[in-house]
């Protein structure tokens, strides 16, 4: 019994390893580089530059409208998908699900060209909507990491409750913004990280559909071929506060919403 | 008209992949070849030398024999190399996408012997003292296998000893390979002639959103300060002044902070005017029409040319009035590599011989479509008679012109035996592109190595340039992310108290 106990420890070793190795290890040199300057001397001047530049700060707007938009789009266009799918009487559900998961086994470069060359023709000139084709995009790539949570937590949830609520008076559309919305928010909350952090940087998106404005995620990359290390690590540590910040705010929400289901089900 | 085969995407994937693959053994080349008296590691740019394997169809049928692409380069100079000197020599061939990588893979630690980086980039490494002199045996031109001394157009030498870093002239470090000047491609149809030459097409209304430009610091810098200047640059005065060259060169290479600032307010135009900002689209975007004009390397020029050639679709190259990118890729072998093993140096400079032996020339610029600085001196005409076997014209042409290209091959433009009879288009195409004339070469300028401090206000110019200027929000932008933001924090409000009440 006790050699199984220590074999199940050592098992998270493998983890814990690449734990050091690929996150913590470069996190640590990602704080160095971003608190020092040229010299290797100490320096808050990296953060103070970013804030008072109205370049980078312009630059984090732009990020945000963008993955603000895209993510409101997601959620518009997969809430209604993901509900239709979780409520469809078809037996073969996962067949419907595999449908909409298909589009991501196909090369995500190879997909953003396409798409390019789709736009063209109905646009005509791609460079003259790049906050639009940036939007398009992104959505494009994104929607199945939208549709996924929001499915799983749909199908999850315990009909009865529906039942319950008609049987007390609640009409179709009392009973989805009483009872079925509000127990889909984690879904939600997980689908929108998932899609709103990742379009903050995505800036492959931008570059094959022509938008030559910087994102968050060219920005960084522009520092480091500018050999500007300094810059560069500083911003990323940026981006990783405002994730920080993100996921702070929304597990807690997470947390008393599944709170919130086990209590509606007592 | 010259035919050039499409290089296939696998090709370069399989270089990429061979290269991955040998950097992890860099270290373990005794072991690797064991059978090797010399291992040579070279470095140079992606689709920058012959990789063999052309059809039969290919074989260029100059009137000294026919000339074809077998084997790979590198493979026929180990051969070479064994016949020639009696050693075995291995050469790992590697590949960098841009001058900025290279330099990272050095300072990362990467080791090579002989690499071929852009001009800017060798006066960088030559400043930084990690380059070797070739030896005074690889200038010797009574030695017959030294195909680059021989061969060197005197046009070229002439740049490579006149040019300076640190009071050491190029010539003494460096071995040029490929050179040629940036310029327009353009659609005829839609662009005039006139609008192409000039680097103020990039931002000219006429052709709003129908532009590329390169995503390259210093290519945009160098036509941003031609268009700034161009009252100056094309003056009279200027052009006829004694010091022409001298001052042309001194006025592209302003840093300024002025000029820097000028700059960057014409990149800015550029990038609300422009298609967008391309690293690899350009090609093809011009070959399908979705632009009408596209700044571009002049080998690039003869690429997407032939390309269009074949779709029958015409396109043309300018090269702007203003002034000229003249741009030269050369051989340096690194102290880092070559200091481990003496041999390796004379490896090294036999390559370099070897890459420059006019059918190996032709080989190359058949396969790449850029421009060899190798003319192979006056007793080998070769080159010549391929530029002639490309461009020149057929008997029943209509329209021809007579194009010197002396000034290259001679040092003299009205030597009667360096002119080419080319049908009148290829002034604008692909031989203006291939050979600029030498009234294009007058007014080139070479865009130097800029310092730490300088290269750091250009590269933060260029990321304003690129950032969304945070005064440019609207005041509604402002309003509607107030609202949004207010109506979340009301809803994460509402959320949390009804959860607390269950």
């Amino acid at each position: 019994m006790t050699a199984l106990r220590f074999s199940r420890k050592n098992l998270a070793l493998p983890y814990a390893l690449f734990l050091l190795v690929f996150v913590a290890a470069p996190l640590l040199v990602l704080f160095y580089y971003a608190f020092t300057n040229g010299q290797g001397h100490f320096t808050l001047g990296n953060l103070t530059g970013f804030f008072t530049d109205p370049n980078t700060l312009g630059t984090l707007c732009y990020s945000f409208a963008i993955a603000a938009v895209t993510t409101l789009v997601c959620l518009l266009i997969a809430y209604p998908t993901a509900y239709i799918l979780a409520n469809s009487r078809f037996k073969q559900k996962s067949v419907l699900v595999m449908l909409f998961i298909m589009p991501m086994w196909i090369n995500f470069s190879l997909r953003i060209t396409a798409l390019k060359e789709i736009l063209t023709l109905i646009e005509g000139n791609l460079a003259m909507f790049p906050f639009f084709n940036a939007v398009i995009g992104m959505t494009y790539d994104f929607l199945p990491f939208m549709i996924l949570p929001i499915y799983t937590t749909l199908s999850k949830m315990d009909r009865s409750l529906i039942e319950a609520a008609k049987d007390l008076g609640a009409d179709e559309k009392a009973a989805f913004l009483k009872i079925t919305l509000p127990l889909s928010v984690p879904g939600i909350v997980s689908g929108v990280s998932m899609v709103f952090l990742p379009a903050m940087t995505n800036y492959v998106v931008l570059d094959m559909l022509y938008n030559s404005t910087y994102i968050m995620g060219s920005l960084i990359g522009s520092y480091f071929s500018a050999y500007n290390w300094h810059g560069g690590s500083m911003i990323a540590l940026i981006l990783l506060a405002i994730i920080c910040i993100f996921t702070l705010l929304t597990s807690g929400m997470e947390e008393e919403d599944s709170r919130a289901m086990g209590g509606a089900r007592l | 008209m010259m035919k050039k085969r499409t290089l296939p995407v696998f090709l370069l994937t399989a270089a990429l992949a061979a290269g991955a693959l040998w950097c992890p053994s860099m270290h373990l080349e005794a072991a690797s070849h064991p059978d090797a008296d010399v291992v040579l590691r070279v470095c140079n740019w992606e689709e920058y030398i012959d990789l063999g394997d052309w059809d039969e169809e290919e074989t260029i049928d100059l009137e000294s024999g026919d000339i074809i692409g077998e084997n790979s380069m590198v493979e026929d100079f180990e051969e070479w190399y064994y016949e020639t000197y009696g050693k075995k020599v291995a050469v790992e061939y590697s590949t960098f996408g841009t001058n900025e990588d290279l330099y990272n893979m050095l300072t990362l630690g990467d080791v090579y012997d002989l690499v071929c980086p852009s001009e800017y980039m060798f006066m960088k490494l030559m400043a930084e003292k990690m380059v070797v002199p070739l030896s005074d045996g690889f200038f010797d031109e009574e030695d017959e296998n030294n195909y680059y001394t021989r061969g060197l157009s005197p046009y070229i030498r002439r740049v490579f000893d006149e040019s300076e870093i640190g009071g050491e002239p190029w010539s003494r470090y460096a071995a040029g390979y490929m050179w040629g000047v940036t310029g327009i491609v353009y659609n005829p149809e839609v662009v005039s002639r006139e609008d192409a030459s000039s680097w103020g097409v990039l931002n000219n209304p006429a052709y709003r959103r129908q532009v590329t430009i390169k995503d390259n610091v210093r290519d945009s810098y160098f036509a941003a300060v031609g268009a700034i200047k161009k009252d100056l640059l094309t003056s009279e005065a200027f052009r006829e002044d004694p010091d022409y060259h001298l001052k042309l060169q001194d006025e592209m290479n302003d840093v300024s902070p002025r000029t820097i600032a000028a700059v960057q307010d014409w990149l800015q135009s550029v990038k609300d005017n422009a298609y967008s900002f391309e690293t690899d689209s350009g090609k093809a975007d011009m070959i399908t029409g979705k632009v009408v004009a596209n700044y571009q390397w002049s080998g690039d020029a003869v690429y997407t040319m032939d390309q269009a050639d074949e779709d029958d679709y015409t396109l043309n190259f300018a090269v702007p009035m203003e002034s000229t990118n003249i741009y030269f890729d050369g051989w340096v072998m690194l102290k880092a590599g070559i200091e481990q093993d003496p041999a390796k140096q004379q490896a090294a400079e036999a390559f370099i011989n070897f890459c420059s032996r006019p059918d190996n020339v032709i080989r190359n610029m058949y396969y790449i479509g850029y421009t060899s600085v190798i003319t192979g001196g006056e007793d080998d005409t070769r080159v010549f008679e391929y530029a002639d076997w490309c461009y020149g014209a057929e008997e029943d042409e209509e329209e021809t012109l007579d194009y010197p290209l002396g000034y290259f091959f001679v040092d003299d433009n009205e030597n009667e035996d360096y002119i080419l009879t080319v049908p009148a288009e290829q002034a604008d195409r692909q031989l203006a592109a291939q050979y600029p004339a030498e009234d294009v070469l007058e007014r080139s300028s070479i865009m130097v190595y800029f310092d730490a401090s300088v290269s750091e206000s250009i590269n933060q110019m260029w990321i304003n340039v690129r950032c969304f200027n945070i005064k440019k929000v609207p005041v509604w932008a402002w309003i509607l992310a107030a609202a949004a933001l207010s109506g979340i924090a009301a809803f994460l409000y509402k959320n949390r108290k009804r959860t607390y009440k269950l």
